[in-house]
């Protein structure tokens, strides 16, 4: 009786697991319906400069979407190009979308309606924080969930086309490089300063 | 009123890092301008010390809380320096999220960086000794925190992969400030208590490693708000770490004193620093295999918690998404451990030698260093936070307790090269650390988790090298001591690193004393031999 008791209680946790699994809803970038959306990026120059140059999106819904009646909002990314997420697996593209990294800055959400099928067209300033590479532009449309039924991107399917290039901010100032110099300098100067001092001192008592 | 202390110090004082119960030199001068504020009764009636003192001057009490010169001001002084040092070797590790991103770097250069960052100290320990005979514990650690700093401060020009990894290795020169610490003890405080004080001091200074994960995300945040981008505050906030090392640099200057009796320069003139071959005594090291065993061991003891030092941070931020400063505080709790942990394993030691002696001593550093790999294989394997947090505790208890107990076993593999083997055991805590970072962490051909789980199966295949190591006089782990009448004796072991010249000259002196002191080391099987054997009998030659 007892081991009828175990095995029971063993296939209850079997199926609690089962359906806690069920429960995290692993949603894949692979049942997402492909360019349900028709998205396009144009850099206003060559190796844009961030925080200065801007990019022109636009999307617009595409018209072989079907599952357009689902959306609730679209969210425009910047994402990374293979070319950028190699030997750096913190930018890793993943089917589970929970999990994927490669789409990590946010340009804009929009809430969508209807009317807006023929799209927008908007200037996106380059943020300060983001890094050197290549990019391309992803739109995500989600439904009431918040849950992505939907993308297009402005590339092609194997990323290779129309991508564009970023060249981020060093992050270096002179007034920082200055600053470093000065305290460099003191602290040698001062170290400097007390060993000869005490050399001297001993000396003038050995003298003694 | 002075009294002239004529004996004179036995030769092979050379104090290349951690000594245990060595006689150091001979001072003469305690003098009027003692500089302590009132004495208290102590052994030697003619020092005017806080503490009690041995004949030495040297402390015989630990008191942490206390700030008294010399001894105590010297204890705090030495282990905030090495303190200092971790907080600046490891101030990168935290940001990396961010660095990686203003840099471009893979994951090769991260790991690279990583590996650059703890190999400069390899060599910096090992000269480290040599240095504060030269120059006097105080200037060996602010020679290393005033020349070090300008390399923190040098974050601020670093532009790319290369750049950032000359950085780090720079940095890393300064952890040699573990040897100008045990050092510093050492010469302060006396043989019975300062396995406690060096277990104290290496803790809390390692604790350092944990601190700077807390602390840099901190400050950088801080930062940010202040108004700066990311990419120029994380460059602002190595300027903290730089401050920290040059007002140390200056407080050791200025408050601290090389010995008991006064600074290295003010001393050199009365007496002699007489000091044993330098040569002779890095011979003796070499040629002692317990060396290399204890140099792998810790390897994989305090070269993987300085792995983890930089691996862990930016472990927890990917693989469990969490907020930069989250991450953070998860790693800072595993170097913060130190602070128990590793005075824990010194004293685990301790008491497992007061019952199996010796034997005793390696079970024990056998037990933690396997446990400490078995729950780093546990973390690598953990997908839940929680798991993964109880995991990355557990483990960081066993591999920072087992660092404890190998210097509880350091000091009696040799007794005239103790400095440079404990500065050597240091040094491959280092190179440890570079070679498991080199393999695990620097390529992408492993997930971080599975490089975790493969540093822990390494380090229990490592310590099994604890078995080899066998004293003819009390045992290994597996053996016990030999049935030879002569070689089971404690004195033979310590004598044989002296050639006959050096025993008609009475240059071994020191270590028969040493050896009739290790008699603990037997356990509980130890008899108080009142009988002396006709080596002790010899007196002390005046040379």
């Amino acid at each position: 009786m007892a081991i009828h008791k175990i095995l029971f209680a063993s296939l209850l946790i079997c199926l609690l697991i089962q359906s806690s699994h069920a429960a995290t809803k692993e949603r894949l970038f692979s049942d997402l319906e492909k360019s349900a959306l028709e998205v396009t990026a144009t850099p206003s120059r060559v190796g844009e400069g961030v925080g200065v140059d801007k990019l022109s999106i636009t999307w617009k819904v595409s018209s072989t979407a079907t599952k357009e009646p689902e959306f609730k909002a679209i969210k425009v990314k910047l994402c990374y190009a293979p070319a950028s997420q190699v030997d750096r697996p913190w930018r890793k593209t993943e089917n589970e979308l929970f999990k994927d990294k490669s789409c990590p800055h946010k340009i804009s959400s929009w809430s969508y309606d209807p009317a807006m099928k023929a799209g927008q067209s908007f200037d996106y300033t380059l943020e300060r924080d983001i890094p050197t590479g290549t990019y391309f532009v992803r739109a995500y449309a989600v439904d009431t969930k918040d849950h992505e039924v939907a993308f297009g991107q402005s590339t092609n399917e194997d990323k290779t086309t129309n991508l564009f290039s970023v060249q981020a901010i060093s992050g270096r100032h002179k007034s920082l490089d200055i600053a470093s110099v000065c305290f460099s300098v003191f602290s040698v100067v001062a170290l400097l300063v007390f060993f000869v001092n005490e050399k001297r001192k001993a000396k003038i008592e050995q003298s003694e | 009123m002075a009294h002239r202390n004529e004996e004179e110090g036995s030769i092979g004082t050379s104090m290349h890092g951690v000594t245990a119960k060595e006689h150091v030199f001979s001072f003469s001068d305690q003098g009027e301008d003692a500089w302590s504020s009132h004495s208290v009764q102590s052994d030697d009636p003619t020092a005017m010390f806080a503490f009690p003192v041995d004949s030495e001057h040297k402390a015989k009490v630990f008191k942490p809380l206390s700030f008294a010169k010399p001894h105590m001001r010297a204890f705090h002084l030495g282990w905030i320096s090495f303190f200092t040092c971790f907080i600046s070797t490891f101030a990168a590790a935290p940001l990396v999220p961010i660095i990686r991103d203003n840099l471009d770097l893979t994951k090769t250069d991260i790991g690279n960086a990583g590996v650059a960052s703890v190999s400069g100290a390899i060599f910096s320990r090992l000269a480290m000794g040599a240095v504060c005979d030269l120059l006097g514990a105080r200037y060996g650690t602010a020679f290393l925190l005033m020349l070090s700093a300008p390399a923190v401060f040098s974050m601020s020009f670093v532009a790319d992969a290369g750049g950032y990894l000359s950085v780090r290795f720079m940095i890393g020169f300064c952890l040699a400030t573990f040897v100008s610490c045990s050092y510093w003890t050492s010469v302060m405080f006396t043989g019975k208590i300062i396995g406690l004080v060096n277990g104290c001091a290496g803790g809390w200074g390692d604790m350092g490693g944990g601190v700077t994960q807390l602390l840099m995300p901190m400050v950088f945040h801080i930062i940010k708000v202040a108004g700066a981008t990311p990419f120029t505050a994380w460059r602002i906030a190595f300027f903290i770490p730089g401050f920290l090392q040059v007002i140390m640099g200056i407080l050791v200057l200025t408050l601290g004193q090389d010995f008991p009796d006064g600074n290295l320069s003010t001393l050199q003139k009365k007496g002699d620093v007489s000091k044993d071959k330098l040569t002779k005594v890095f011979w003796y090291a070499l040629r002692n295999y317990r060396t290399y065993v204890l140099f792998i061991l810790y390897g994989f003891s305090m070269g993987i918690e300085m792995t983890i030092n930089n691996v862990i941070s930016e472990y927890f931020f990917d693989r469990f998404q969490l907020e930069l400063h989250t991450a953070g505080m998860i790693a800072a709790s595993f170097g913060m451990a130190n602070f128990f942990a590793r005075p824990i394993g010194g004293f685990a030691s301790d008491v497992s030698a007061r019952f199996f002696g010796m034997r005793g001593r390696l079970w024990t550093l056998w037990i933690l260093q396997t446990s400490g790999g078995l729950f780093c294989v546990w973390l690598g394997r953990a997908t839940s936070l929680p798991i993964a947090i109880l995991a990355m505790m557990l483990f960081s208890f066993g591999v920072q307790a087992a660092c404890g107990a190998i210097f509880g076993i350091v000091p009696f593999v040799s007794r005239r090269s103790l400095g440079i083997i404990s500065g050597l055991t240091g040094a491959g805590g280092n190179f440890g650390s570079g070679l498991t970072q080199l393999p695990f962490f620097s390529s992408s051909r492993f997930h971080t988790a599975d490089g975790l789980s493969l540093m822990g199966i390494t380090a229990m295949i490592f310590t099994l090298l604890v078995a080899f190591i066998h004293f003819p006089q009390w045992g290994s782990m597996f053996l016990g001591p030999t049935s030879d009448n002569r070689t089971s004796k404690e004195e033979h072991y310590y004598v044989a690193e002296w050639t006959e010249e050096e025993k008609l000259q009475g240059l071994h002196e020191g270590s028969l004393k040493f050896a009739e002191n290790s008699r603990s080391e037997r356990g509980k099987k130890a008899a108080p031999d009142g009988t002396s054997t006709p080596l002790e009998n010899e007196n002390p030659a005046n040379v």
